[in-house]
This record gives C-alpha cells, sequence and structure tokens, in this order.
C-alpha cells in the first residue's frame, strides 16, 4: 500500500474527504454524545443512594395511627420483620444488608426525627461517620446514646454532654454530626442505637395501634446488590413484601427524572446507531461519487495490472483513513459537547417516605430533592466505540466496494474521450 | 523466431453488434505492428481483447505460447503486469501524481521497497528522456511530455510488448514524430515490440507491417 499516494489524493480531493470526515464525525458524536448524556444521568440516579454507599432502599407501606404522639413510624411505613429482612439478604445478588428504624417522636410541643441503625454496617447510616465534627462515633454495645444533627443541635441549642429525650427515655449527647456530608437519605435529627430504637417503638402505643411490630424488626433496609442484578433484587424485593412495598433504586430515581430520560435510556443506543448508519450512508455515497469521479483512474489501475483485490484495497483504505478521522473528529466533538453537559446539574427527586420532614410540617410537603452534577463523561469503552463505529463505518463502505469495483470496465472508461 | 503474440480466429460481439469477425494477427519480438482503420473499425476492440481487457466472444490468444483466454480477470491483471504495457492516446495519467509517481503506479501493489520502486521509475523516466520532470505533475508537462511519461509507465514492467491506442493522436506532429522515434529506439534497445492502433498513414508508415482493420475483420 502507497500511503503517500493514498495521503495525496485525499488531500487533493479535500472536498470530499472532509465531508466524508465530517459525515462519520457527526454520527460517531451523536452516537457518543446520547450515550454519555444517557451515563450522566444514569449516575445522576444512583447518586442518592450512592451517597450511603447503597444500591437499594426498602420499606413498605402501612396504616396511618389516629394519633401523632410518642414514636410515629414517619409517613405511615411499617414494619419489617425478622424473617422478611433474612429472606432478603439471601437473595441472590445482594451483597449486604443494613437495618435502620427511622421514627418521629412527638412530644408535646416537639417534633424529632429519629434513627436506629448499626453502627458497624460500612453502608447505610453507618456512612454517617464521614459527617463526625465533634464528639465520637456510635460503637457497638453502646445505649442510651445519641448523636445529634450538627444544625439541629445548634437550633436547639445542644451541646456534647447534654441530654435528650426521646419517648421519656434520657440519651446522651456524645457526637454531631454534619448530614450534609453523608446525603439526604436517611437524614434526621438524632442518631442512636438500632436495639434502643427498637425496643423504643416495641411499646410505642402509636406504633402498636397500628402495627405488628416485633423487637427486632426494622422499618427501613438498605441493600448493596451486585449491579447486574439490582433490578432482579428489586424484583425480589417486591415480591417478599409484597404490594404495599416501598422500593427505591437507581431505576425508580431514574423514572422519577422525567420522560426525556427515559427515552434516551432506552432508545439512546438506537437512535445514536441510526444517526451512526445516517452518517454511513453519507459517507458511502461520498465515497460512491469519488469512485465515479475516479473511473478513470481506477480503469487505468486495472489496465496497468492491479488486481481487483488490489482497488479493492487501496479505496478500502482510503475509506478506514476517513472513518478513522471521522471517529477522532467525532470523539472530539462529543467531548466538546459532554463537557458543555457536564455543567449542568439534575434534580433527583427524593421519595418522601424517605423524607425526615413529616409533610404537615411546614416546609415537609414542599419536593425533596438531591441536585448533583450531570456526571457525563466519555469513557474508554466509549473512546473505544467511536473508533469501532469508524472502523464499522468503513466496513459497511467495504461490503459495497467489490460490486461498485466490478462495475468500472476499464475497456469502456478508457475508451471514450 | 516464434511469434510473441498469437490471436487466432477473435470475435467480439457488443449484443448484436460484431465489433470483430475472425480476426487472427501475429507480433515477432522486436516487431512494430500498424493497425490501421477508420473510425468504428474495431481497431480499439481488437487492441482491448489482446491486452485481456475485453473477453473474445471466440477465439483465443496466445502470449509465449501461453493461451491466455481462459484466463480469470485477476490472473490476466498479472499477466498485464508482467507483459503488456498500454498507451493511450489520453495519456490517462493520475493527475494529483508526480511523472515519477505516475510512472511507479504499476508497481504499487507490487511488494517491492519504495527505494526500489522509485529507482525503476526513475530509470523509465530516464530512458524516455524526462528525469528532470521527475517532480512534475502531469498538469506541469506538455503533451508531448505526458505522452513520454505514459510510455515510461508502460515501460516500467519491462514487457515484451506495448499496444499503443493512438498515441500520436493529442499530440502536433513533430511531437508525434519524437514519439515514434521512441518506439523504434526502445525496439533496438530492449527488443519491446509494439502494436500501433492508428488511423494516420503516416504513423502506420514508420511500422514494420501494417494491418488494415475494416467492419471488424483484418483485411
Amino acid at each position: 500500500m502507497n500511503l503517500s499516494y493514498l495521503f495525496t489524493e485525499l488531500a487533493c480531493r479535500w472536498e470530499r474527504s472532509i465531508a466524508g470526515i465530517l459525515s462519520v464525525a457527526v454520527g460517531v458524536a451523536l452516537f457518543i454524545s446520547l450515550q454519555a448524556y444517557a451515563g450522566g444521568y444514569r449516575l445522576a440516579a444512583r447518586a442518592p443512594l450512592a451517597e450511603v454507599g447503597a444500591d437499594i432502599t426498602a420499606q413498605r407501606q402501612g396504616d396511618v395511627p389516629e394519633t401523632f404522639e410518642g414514636i410515629v413510624y414517619p409517613h405511615s411505613v411499617a414494619p419489617l420483620h425478622r424473617d422478611e429482612i433474612e429472606a432478603i439478604a439471601a437473595l441472590d445478588g445482594v451483597e449486604g444488608v443494613s437495618e435502620a428504624l427511622f421514627f418521629w417522636s412527638f412530644e408535646d410541643d416537639s417534633f424529632v426525627a429519629g434513627l436506629g441503625f448499626d453502627p458497624e454496617a460500612d453502608f447505610g447510616p453507618g456512612r454517617l461517620k464521614v459527617g463526625l465534627v465533634e464528639g465520637r462515633f456510635l460503637e457497638p454495645g453502646d445505649r442510651d446514646v445519641i448523636l445529634a444533627d450538627a444544625s439541629y443541635a445548634t437550633q436547639n441549642e445542644l451541646a456534647l454532654g447534654n441530654s435528650v429525650a426521646i419517648a421519656g427515655r434520657n440519651f446522651e449527647i456524645i457526637g454531631l454530626i454534619d448530614t450534609t456530608r453523608a446525603g439526604q437519605v436517611a437524614n434526621a435529627n438524632l442518631y442512636l442505637p438500632l436495639a434502643d430504637a427498637q425496643a423504643m417503638s416495641a411499646v410505642a402505643p402509636s406504633v402498636l395501634s397500628v402495627h405488628d411490630m416485633r423487637p427486632d424488626d426494622a422499618n427501613l433496609l438498605f441493600i448493596k446488590a451486585e449491579q447486574t442484578q439490582a433490578e432482579a433484587v428489586v424484583a425480589g424485593v417486591e415480591k417478599i413484601l409484597g404490594e404495599d412495598a416501598l422500593v427505591s433504586s437507581a431505576e425508580s430515581f431514574g423514572e422519577q427524572l422525567g420522560s426525556l430520560f427515559a427515552l434516551i435510556d432506552r432508545f439512546g443506543i438506537l437512535v445514536g446507531l441510526a444517526a451512526f448508519l445516517f452518517a454511513a450512508a453519507i459517507l458511502l455515497r461520498s465515497i460512491a461519487a469519488g469512485i465515479w469521479e475516479r473511473r478513470r483512474e481506477i480503469g487505468m489501475m486495472r489496465a496497468v495490472g492491479w488486481r481487483r483485490s488490489d482497488i479493492i484495497r487501496y479505496i478500502l483504505a482510503e475509506t478506514i483513513a476517513v472513518s478513522l478521522a471521522g471517529g477522532v473528529v467525532g470523539l472530539a466533538l462529543a467531548g466538546a459537547i459532554t463537557l458543555v453537559m457536564s455543567r449542568a446539574t439534575v434534580t433527583v427527586p427524593i421519595p418522601w417516605e424517605l423524607s425526615p420532614t413529616p409533610h404537615f410540617f411546614p416546609g415537609g410537603a414542599t419536593d425533596f430533592s438531591v441536585v448533583v452534577p450531570l456526571a457525563a463523561q466519555i469513557t474508554p469503552a466509549l473512546a473505544w466505540a467511536a473508533v469501532g463505529l469508524a472502523l464499522a463505518a468503513a466496513a459497511l463502505v467495504g461490503l459495497w466496494l467489490p460490486n461498485r469495483i466490478a462495475g468500472i470496465k476499464p475497456a469502456e472508461v478508457l475508451r471514450s474521450e | 523466431m516464434s511469434d510473441l503474440l498469437t490471436a487466432q480466429s477473435m470475435h467480439k460481439s457488443f449484443g448484436n453488434v460484431q465489433a470483430v469477425r475472425d480476426a487472427s494477427l501475429q507480433i515477432a519480438p522486436g516487431e512494430i505492428v500498424a493497425l490501421m482503420g477508420r473510425s468504428g473499425s474495431g481497431k480499439t476492440t481488437m487492441m482491448h481483447l489482446l491486452a485481456g481487457l475485453e473477453k473474445p466472444t471466440s477465439g483465443r490468444i496466445l502470449y509465449q505460447e501461453q493461451d491466455i483466454t481462459p484466463l480469470d480477470e485477476d490472473a490476466l491483471a498479472l499477466w498485464r503486469r508482467a507483459n503488456i504495457g498500454l498507451v493511450f492516446q489520453a495519456f490517462h495519467l493520475i493527475p494529483t501524481l508526480s511523472a515519477l509517481e505516475n510512472v511507479a503506479f504499476p508497481l504499487y501493489p507490487d511488494k517491492i521497497s519504495a527505494s526500489e520502486r522509485k529507482e525503476r521509475a526513475l530509470a523509465r523516466l530516464e530512458q524516455v528522456g524526462l528525469a528532470q520532470r521527475a517532480d512534475h505533475q502531469p498538469s506541469k508537462l506538455s503533451g508531448g511530455e505526458q505522452q513520454r511519461v505514459a510510455i515510461a509507465r508502460a515501460l516500467v514492467n519491462t514487457p515484451g510488448l506495448i499496444l499503443a491506442d493512438e498515441p500520436t493522436g493529442n499530440l502536433d506532429s513533430q511531437t508525434g514524430d519524437e514519439i515514434l522515434n521512441l518506439f523504434h529506439e526502445l525496439r533496438r534497445e530492449a527488443g519491446v515490440s509494439f502494436l500501433i492502433v492508428t488511423h494516420d498513414d503516416k504513423v502506420a508508415a514508420t511500422a514494420d507491417r501494417i494491418l488494415v482493420m475494416k467492419d471488424g475483420e483484418i483485411q
């Protein structure tokens, strides 16, 4: 293969070369940008749970008590029993389950949102450890001690060593937590050992009036699942918890992101491929026109002894050079588009069952959401896809080349003057 | 001495039109043969048949006693590359390539080094007296120079036979004479045979033998 001839031809027929390069570039850029956009949204949909290191949360819808006095389960979620928790932990694809008990406590004229959790778990509320700003974190075996949200503590003039009462029990504040560092999901005012929360709930009249609460129940599960099996785990959890199951996952957050994302997520690859095929068709047209213009030159190749395979290999090399250049330009174009996209933010609505504030409180009915950057990025896999698409465009042209070249009869094209 | 090329009872039809009818000819090594005839007499078709650019409807062609008629397109291309040089009235040079690159053009599919390719092409350009114009593109060369480049291209694989279709047709008479002299020089120095397709009596007169075609038949 004479590269000097190849590049001389491409340079001398620069208009056709640029048209071919741009057509592939636009197709590749559209395909890559759409995938990067969908990928960014998928990451955004994962963000609320990723902040606490989980992939899925599970709750169950329950009944509303007649009075809101003492300990009440938020948004009337119901307990999850031990056998159900164990069944969920045993599902295929589940890597771990972190239990929590989320509650509201109404005391005379005050209200507090509390969360009991296992401090040993390295995901779920256990992640709050990163937000510790003063004092110490909960440890296994702790009782009658509590962590306070730093802003809640400031508002209520609470400090380390102070005592706070929940349902008639006193707890000593041993640490202050900046919950904004640990995400929006599982936010509360006070955090306590799971066993203390379970013990208080098991005797709370408002809980017992509507729920079959057992001493080792929880009402909020954080589940870590294998990415490839997340959907199957969601289905398994829903089956175990029945029709009242409230399950949040990256997919359910994604569904909250609106129809545009849903369309791109579902049809992004199809639309991208359609754009790419359109680009390949334009490339084909450009190469076809180039071959028509050069039919005498191709006839001359045959006349001086080039085999048909020599000519096809040469034209294919030209096409690959144009396609690869288009792939590189398309990748750069997609990079620019992605850079602009990544400056946007995505507001991910959080299910109100995970909100710490009762809806009847001021601000409680407002939408609860997480705002995250649209982390659209061109991954190495997408970059390789650009190269692959460019080569695929050349391959499509290559499929058509033999017939086209065979159609050029040297005796005809060299005769006519 | 056996003939370099022999065509036996060649027929070529395009639909209902018989372009070549029962045409036979022989070309001896080092011989210059003129094939004359009016426009439409079938002489260019005959030349294309001899070059393997067209398949005959019937008849056969022997080159150095090898029957090339049954060869497929690729085999014919390789045979042409090794044995035949083609020269056209319109030169058919690649406009984007230099004179040297045009001469080297038939060698591009060969697995030889760029330096060897350049060396061989330059030697042929020297042979036709154009080494000093090696870097010029066809558009920067006169008609005579372009035809010399085309002849150098035809010679680059050291063929035994050059088939030239109206090689002086686009040239003034003085330049045409120079080209014909070059053919005789090449015959003398390298023993190359020529079949010159022409309708010009003056050109035909320089050949060793003249064949005349009329209505597809060699008279």
